[in-house]
Parts: structure tokens; C-alpha cells; sequence
């Protein structure tokens, strides 16, 4: 009568076995949280105006200036990046650059970067125009005028 | 006639720029260093490297740590030298 009892372990050990092989199958069904998304730094707008807010938003948009104003350029960007050199061009009718101007930025998340250019003599009237590029690509642009009011 | 246009002097504008991101901090440049030999001096030194034995101090005062007296300097000392 020896083999009956032999033949209850084996059952036995089967079964842990299978409970053992039951958990390890429920283990490899739990999924990893996926890393945080991380987003592409690009820039989604370029606004000019006279004044900015203490967030770098333009307070009153224009792209019409008198020759005593300060022009201000809010550039609105989202994503992350290890380091951005966000560029200013400012160029005077046909071209001739009136002003260049970079920040290098970090940024986490959703962000805004102002330049601004003023000029104590006045500005000279005519049409004016600031191109953004980031790290050497052209990002956005903005056409605006100065007149005598 | 395009000569008589007149180029607009831009020279007085001013800029400024500022954002809501943090801004990039540069690495620091790594700076030289110079391994003291028999028969060195600092002024030896500054005109080797810099041309200018006059450029002494700078190095003087940048390894005021470990060199005490100016007119001591010892074999196997690691100076850093300042950028020229």
C-alpha cells in the first residue's frame, strides 16, 4: 500500500506547483506605468505689443508703434527641453537688423519669453519685422510698423 | 539714386530679454592647470603661457592656497592658471 501514498504527494506537489505557476503568470500581468510623457519644446506663438505682464504676456497687443515706444515680443512655448536658445531677430524694412537677442532657456512645461527693444532716439518710421527661431530653426514671426501718431 | 538713400543708425537700441523658464546655466569652463618644475617662477611662468611676465599675480593670487610666498614656488605643484 505504498503507492497511493506516494502517489498523494505527488498530487500535492502538483497542485502547489500549479498555484505557484498560477501567481507567477498573475505577476507578468501587471503592466508598468508608462514614463511620463515628456512633450517636444516648440513654440505655439509670438505676440507684440507696447507692455507685459509680470508673466511675460503682452499686457496690449498691437503691431502698430509710435517712435518712443518700447516693443515688446512675448514668445509662448510648451514642452521641455535641456536647454533652447530662443532668438529675437528684429530687422528694419529690406532687412537691415535693428536688434538680435537670445535667451537660453530650460523649460518644463508651458512657458513665455520676453524681449523688448527701445530705442531713445525714436524709432525711425517704416515696417519692421521680428523672426523667432529656436536653436537656429525658424519658429514664428511678426510683422509691425512704426508711425507718427 | 540708391546712395542717397539713407541707412538708418540703429547703434542706440537697447534690449532686453527675460522668460517664466529657467535659464540655462553655462558649464564652467574647465580651467588650465600647470605642473611647477625645477627652475620655475611665477613671472617664468606667466611669460610662457601668456607671453607677459608681468602676469604674474594673476596666478599669484588665483593659487594664493597653496603657493605662501611668491618667490617660493616648489617642483609638483599643480597651479591653475587664470584664462588669458
Amino acid at each position: 500500500m505504498r503507492a497511493p501514498h506516494i502517489s498523494r504527494f505527488a498530487f500535492a506537489g502538483a497542485v502547489l506547483l500549479a498555484a505557484g505557476c498560477g501567481k507567477k503568470d498573475d505577476a507578468a500581468d501587471v503592466i508598468p506605468p508608462p514614463p511620463a510623457a515628456t512633450v517636444a519644446f516648440r513654440v505655439t506663438s509670438v505676440d507684440l505689443g507696447k507692455s507685459i505682464t509680470a508673466d511675460k504676456m503682452i499686457a496690449n497687443a498691437t503691431d502698430d508703434f509710435a517712435p518712443g515706444d518700447t516693443v515688446y515680443v512675448s514668445v509662448a512655448t510648451e514642452g521641455t527641453s535641456p536647454g533652447a536658445a530662443i532668438k529675437a531677430r528684429f530687422t528694419f524694412q529690406d532687412g537691415q537688423v535693428v536688434e538680435e537677442s537670445t535667451q537660453t532657456v530650460t523649460p518644463t512645461g508651458p512657458a513665455r519669453t520676453e524681449f523688448h527693444i527701445v530705442k531713445p532716439s525714436g524709432w525711425p518710421e517704416g515696417k519692421y519685422k521680428v523672426e523667432i527661431t529656436v536653436d537656429g530653426a525658424l519658429a514664428g514671426s511678426k510683422d509691425f510698423e512704426v508711425k507718427r501718431g | 539714386m540708391a546712395a542717397d538713400k539713407k541707412v538708418p543708425d540703429f547703434s542706440d537700441v537697447r534690449s532686453g530679454s527675460s522668460s517664466t523658464a529657467p535659464r540655462s546655466t553655462p558649464a564652467p569652463a574647465s580651467r588650465r592647470t600647470y605642473t611647477v618644475v625645477a627652475g620655475d617662477s611665477l613671472s617664468k611662468i606667466a611669460k610662457r603661457t601668456y607671453g607677459d611676465a608681468n602676469r604674474w599675480r594673476a596666478i599669484y593670487d588665483l593659487n594664493k592656497d597653496i603657493i605662501k610666498n611668491p618667490d617660493l614656488i616648489h617642483p609638483g605643484q599643480v597651479l591653475t592658471l587664470p584664462d588669458a
